[in-house]
């Protein structure tokens, strides 16, 4: 929270002020670790290395849509996988069905997931905190028994299968590639859509709104707009993402996909990250994704459970020492060396002069 | 400019408020004073429209208010700052009054400078990019302020905003909200400092037990001698003599 420390000394009075954070604005060395990930993997153009660029992008991309309701508006959800579901299974039963491209698909989920979202924040209007907490969480398990049960759609517990035949209009492919460039894409959109949030009036409204209530009521903000917007737009994003994780797997089943472990990570991701922040999310990914990949991959064959143990362990120890999240760790050392440079510190020891 | 008409609110057997009435004319400066749980504050709350009135009807710009939509009143031109702050916690100091600024000001770049002349006017200038979490009490009465001010407001309801602050800065306040009135300003102003509302106040209006008892300039109310028994005390009706 606290960024820097700052203090002036001069004549009589001497001012220390803590600077509020900075948010917004994409600093060098977010570009730096993203455009050397994409670089490594080309280098080492293993399938295995890529497959998890791909997966890291794609959570980071998610992991930003859920930041949208959960760091910037405050609603914390457990329900995501939900939306996530319904982008997944919107897109690939229209495509099944009716042909219907998923390039199309996808914003036809989106748009049901938006509704939903709005429904859900409408519904839990009154709810703050733990009980709206729990109540996104029963909302996904809803989505999940109903997908489970609603066979002549979803294909019940079996599940949905796309055709792997590669084709640009079903975006299905061959090659990797050209799922790395759709998935960045995603990532870098859900990346631009959230710096610009963070400059906007309605992003602003947002912060307000997550503050302090009673203070947005105040200056004419209408808090129940404002949420249901928020979750709105972070659903519809969601959903989006669930379309390409059914474009890259081209396989669907409610219990993996409409899993409330679906939505953990994304709060995890952002937890670990630094909530409310842009680069959080990405930061978070970076760190989470390949992680608990490797972890599996070395420890899953010597004990079974161990890498969960070890991941979990290196989770907690993330969230106790960067309560910020790791972007807000980065911000603070990038402050303490170039103190002027990111923070527009303005400290105006005249005037207390005058005055004294 | 506001109107209040036989004006009551129970809270479960209680009248907080009970057969309230009065009005404020544009450009005024009304105190509101009286003992702790006299119900200034369900009042503020009544007039801001944050609680529904049980009884009675609130005029604001001769319209009835919407009750229990704050945000309607705030857009209609009324500002209000909370006798506990409320300010935007993970914000700096500049982002929580450039919010207030935003609605009449749609790009931050605008409500910017907004803001920045307030914080000025204001003598929070020097304290733009510190954190919310780090100012004292005084400063946060003072952002408070400098909040309601920068949705440029019609009528202004203030909140015992002396409360905390050093002698020093309650002379500067006082200069700032007697200063108002001429910027367009209405105040209604409830505080406990006795000195700065009846010095800067053109009118005071007495409320006890929900209920207004007194009404009227300063130095008469002062001498009422129901204000003195339930109020302010023998001592300070020597004083005004």
């Amino acid at each position: 929270m606290i960024a820097g420390r700052l203090s002036a000394v001069s004549g009589v009075q001497a001012i220390s002020l803590s600077i509020a954070p900075r948010r917004g604005a994409v600093s060098l060395v977010e570009i730096a670790v993203l455009a050397s990930c994409i670089i490594a993997a080309a280098v080492v153009s293993n399938r295995y290395a890529v497959d998890i660029m791909i997966r890291t992008f794609l959570w980071a991309g998610l992991a930003l849509a859920w930041n949208i309701a959960g760091g910037y508006a405050g609603l914390i959800s457990f329900g995501h996988a939900a939306f996530f579901g319904i982008g997944a299974y919107t897109s690939t039963i229209l495509l099944l069905n009716f042909g219907v491209p998923p390039w199309f698909g996808m914003f036809a989920g989106a748009l049901i997931a938006a509704c939903a979202g709005a429904l859900l924040t409408r519904v839990c209007a009154r709810l703050r905190g733990p009980l709206f907490i729990l109540s996104t969480l029963a909302a996904g398990e809803v989505v999940r028994i109903a997908a489970l049960n609603w066979r002549s759609l979803t294909g019940g517990p079996e599940g949905l299968e796309i055709p792997p035949v590669p084709n640009v209009v079903d975006m299905v492919f061959k090659s990797q590639w050209p799922y790395v460039a759709i998935i960045v894409a995603y990532m870098l959109a859900m990346f631009a859509l959230s710096a610009w949030i963070e400059q906007t009036r309605y992003g602003y409204y947002l912060f307000a709104t997550r503050d302090n209530e009673d203070g947005a009521s105040a200056i004419g903000i209408n808090p129940s707009h404002t949420r249901t917007a928020a979750m709105a737009l972070s659903a519809a994003t969601t959903a989006i993402g669930g379309t390409l994780f059914a474009q890259y797997f081209l396989y669907l089943d409610p219990t993996h996909v409409i899993s409330p472990d679906i939505s953990f990570q994304f709060a995890l991701i952002c937890a670990v990250g630094g909530l409310g922040t842009a680069s959080g999310p990405v930061f978070g990914a970076l760190i989470i994704v390949p992680l608990s990949e490797l972890l599996r991959g070395l420890l899953s064959q010597s004990t079974s459970g161990l890498h969960l143990v070890i991941y979990g362990i290196i989770v907690i120890v993330v969230i106790l020492y960067f309560p910020s999240g790791v972007s807000g760790a980065i911000g603070r050392t990038v402050s303490r060396f170039f103190p002027a440079g990111g923070f527009a510190a303005r400290v105006q020891t005249e005037k207390y002069d005058a005055q004294a | 400019m506001l109107k209040l008409d036989a004006v009551g609110r129970q809270f479960g057997s209680l009248w907080a408020i009970r057969d309230v009435s009065f009005t404020v004319e544009a450009g005024e400066i009304v105190g509101i004073i009286g003992p702790n749980g006299a119900g200034k504050s369900t009042l503020f709350n009544l007039i801001a429209g944050a609680v529904v009135p049980t009884t009675g009807a609130i005029r604001f710009l001769d319209r009835t208010i919407d009750y229990g939509k704050p945000y309607h009143v705030a857009r209609c031109g009324l500002a209000r700052t909370f006798q506990i702050p409320k300010p935007f916690k993970q914000l700096s100091v500049r982002e929580n009054v450039m919010l207030s600024a935003l609605r009449r000001h749609h790009t931050p770049r605008q409500a910017n400078s907004v803001a920045m002349a307030i914080m000025e006017f204001i003598r929070i200038g020097e304290l733009a990019e510190a954190s919310v979490a780090s100012l004292t009490v005084g400063q946060l009465k003072k952002l408070e302020l400098a909040r309601a001010l920068a949705t440029e407001p019609v009528l202004l309801l203030l909140d015992e905003v002396m409360a905390g602050l050093t002698p020093p800065e309650i002379k500067d306040m006082m200069t700032v909200i007697a200063s108002l009135p001429r910027r367009g300003v209405t105040v209604v102003w409830v505080e406990h400092v006795m000195m700065a509302i009846m010095n800067v106040a053109e009118r005071i209006v007495v409320i006890h037990q929900g209920q207004v008892i007194a009404q009227g300039k300063p130095a008469d109310v002062s001498k009422d001698p129901a204000v003195v028994g339930a109020y302010l005390g023998e001592k300070y009706a020597y004083a005004a003599r």
